[in-house]
């Protein structure tokens, strides 16, 4: 690297990301200034921000925050917690538009807080669970052994334990769900939230499990409806690596037990392995088949700017990717193709 | 300053013109690319999830090829850099998957030894080139041009490889419109996603959540949008036509590419830089008043 800049997270230092960058902006004494959005109760249907001034104290979190608030200014704030030790989960908020846990983050200067997204607001900066909570029923998320085992003890390896033990440390705190922008456009999809794919990856992707049974909850995950966009990875606070260790492992089950659901993976995957790399316009045409034709105004800007080209989709010149793919991708590696 | 090459799929189809755009502002800023000419895809988000030692395999070679050449490697695509930064990891931290990956490239006499570093022509801009030697090769001070920065995903999430805590906090694509003579627009799609990854088999996601972001940026006083991915740009600029219907508003929002907004305050020309293969018209894109 040249001139020491670390390119990869520049505005780090401005913009005081950071635990140690936070609490240095803030010395005992200093005003904190609140947002907070009301609404239901007396307010009915009502949504309003009151702003509050309190003194910081060292080490003070959004949860002392809302106590002080609570204690001083408006004993019928409803917000929710319970062991204030970044364990029960209930706490979660967004604090400048970002999912925090109230009991586990350092206040900020200005702060305005906000009740979860995606779920219904019983009042304050309180939600109901009750969508999370009906979803994750659905999946019936327990383990079904038809097959005899060894008894108890079991042996278990790491390996065989390693992507649903990530999951397993899941708070349920809904953070995740209230980031995921695909849970925001409601029922676009059927894509089932971060969360509830977290507790469904505890039981689906332990090996124990019956894959009928895993086979019969992927159905309704909703899963390749991911974007793969991070946002739930961000705000974990248990700090799960929700798609590089929940989402693609369940997406890779879902590729062999239900096949059909992973079309569009498995045709990509196809197209990789016999081209080496992937022409977008025989991408979209194998995947929607019949269906592509819906967008066919597309096309035809595309093909007037030249931004696809069906002769060089069709009579590619050979550059070495196509034989370099074969060799290295096997049929084994994936379910049926 | 050379660099082993890697446009990635997109560069080289449906998004050609950032491949041509970046090959001819690289000799102005004195990078020498070598394409790596048999590379495959990175996987996408596709064979990554449903094939992990298929996808190390294909990230692991293109790794592999540029260490035999001792270059680092620079991408043009998020999705690219973050396979290729992930695969990399993976590698050095599993004996095992090391060895079954390194098999799979023996037959062409590869062998991947993990020192080759993976970066993209944002990071290449600061690190590399650096801003005060850039400042001294703009002929063309972008002054007055309004421009957001679309950041997308892979290139500022997973919190782990870049090391924000709050992805929104990263500020690189301002700093440099700025250096660049932009005004930069604060809006609310910064780092959000355009929900390329699902747009193959049902578009309506991207459609959905990009709308939102391009109408924030043109709300705020956006005059362009700069991305440095060309997945991103896909849905930005040819499914704009789709948001429009979808919220019943105009948009004509013109999105550039990276090294475009670059070669522009370095004084090249429109056709130089493709500026004509857009869907959504760049002509409106003169305040600089860029050589036809």
């Amino acid at each position: 690297m040249g001139a020491g800049v670390d390119a990869r997270s520049i505005g780090k230092v401005e913009n005081f990301d950071g635990l140690a960058a936070g609490n240095r902006r803030l010395a005992a004494g200093d005003t904190i200034r609140l947002r907070i959005r009301r609404s239901g109760g007396d307010l009915g249907e009502q949504i309003r921000f009151d702003s509050f001034e309190i003194p910081y104290q060292a080490s003070m979190r959004v949860l002392d925050a809302l106590i002080h608030v609570a204690e001083h200014f408006a004993p019928d704030l409803a917000y929710r917690w319970f062991c204030g030790s970044k364990m029960c989960g209930t706490c979660a908020i967004r604090m400048n538009g970002r999912e925090v846990l109230a009991c586990w983050e350092s206040v900020e200067p200005e702060m305005t807080l906000e009740p979860l997204r995606n779920l219904p607001v019983v009042r304050d900066l309180v939600v109901d669970r009750a969508p999370y909570e009906a979803r994750v029923a659905a999946f019936e998320p327990w383990l079904v052994r038809n097959q005899e085992y060894a008894g108890f003890p079991e042996p278990l390896t790491h390996k065989e334990m390693k992507d649903a033990s990530k999951a397993l440390d899941c708070i349920s705190c809904m953070a995740c769900f209230s980031a995921c922008p695909v849970i925001g456009l409601g029922s676009l999809t059927d894509f089932a939230g971060p969360a509830p794919l977290v507790q469904l990856a505890q039981t689906a992707l332990d090996t124990r499990n019956d894959p009928n049974k895993v086979a019969s909850a992927l159905e309704h995950a909703g899963i390749f409806n991911c974007v793969s966009c991070y946002k739930c990875e961000e705000v974990c606070p248990a700090k799960i690596p929700i798609v590089s260790q929940v989402i693609e492992p369940l997406k890779a089950k879902t590729a062999v037990l239900r096949p059909a659901l992973a079309k569009h993976s498995l045709t990509f995957r196809a197209i990789i392995a016999a081209r080496g790399r992937i022409d977008p316009t025989e991408l979209v045409l194998r995947v929607q088949g019949i269906k592509a034709i819906l967008h066919v105004a597309r096309a035809l800007r595309l093909l007037i700017a030249g931004k696809i080209n069906p002769l060089r989709t069709l009579f590619k010149r050979r550059t070495g990717a196509d034989a370099a793919a074969r060799r290295l991708l096997r049929q084994k590696d994936t379910g049926p193709s | 300053m050379k660099f082993a090459y890697y446009p990635g799929c997109s560069a080289k189809s449906s998004c050609a013109e950032l491949n041509e755009a970046m090959r001819n502002v690289a000799p102005k800023l004195d990078l020498q690319l070598s394409e790596i000419e048999s590379a495959t895809c990175t996987g996408a988000r596709e064979i990554r999830a449903i094939d992990p030692i298929g996808f190390l395999a294909l990230n692991v070679r293109i790794l592999a090829l540029a260490e035999r050449d001792a270059l680092p490697l620079m991408t043009i695509c998020n999705t690219c850099t973050l396979n290729l930064i992930d695969a990399n990891a993976r590698f050095l931290e599993d004996q095992d998957i090391a060895r079954e990956v390194n098999d799979r490239l023996a037959p062409e006499g590869l062998k991947y030894n993990g020192t080759t570093r993976v970066t993209h022509f944002l990071w290449v801009l600061f690190e590399d080139l650096g801003m005060e030697q850039l400042r001294t090769l703009i002929v063309n001070p972008l002054s007055g041009f309004s421009v957001a920065a679309f950041y997308g995903c892979h290139i500022t999430r997973p919190p782990g490889k870049y090391g924000f805590i709050d992805s929104r906090n990263n500020r690189s694509l301002e700093q440099l419109s700025e250096l660049l003579g932009c005004k930069p627009i604060d809006y609310s799609g910064r780092t959000e996603c355009c929900g390329f990854h699902t747009a193959a088999h049902d578009e309506r996601i991207a459609i959905k959540l990009t709308g939102q972001h391009i109408e924030s940026a043109k709300t705020n006083g956006a005059q362009a949008l700069v991305t440095p991915c060309p997945l991103c740009h896909t849905v930005l600029d040819s499914f704009q036509k789709e948001m429009e219907a979808d919220i019943g508003r105009k948009l004509d929002m013109p999105v550039l590419h990276l090294p475009q907004l670059v070669g522009l305050a370095l004084g090249m020309s429109r056709a130089d830089l493709r500026l004509d293969k857009h869907l959504v018209s760049t002509a409106s894109i003169r305040p600089h008043e860029a050589p036809m």
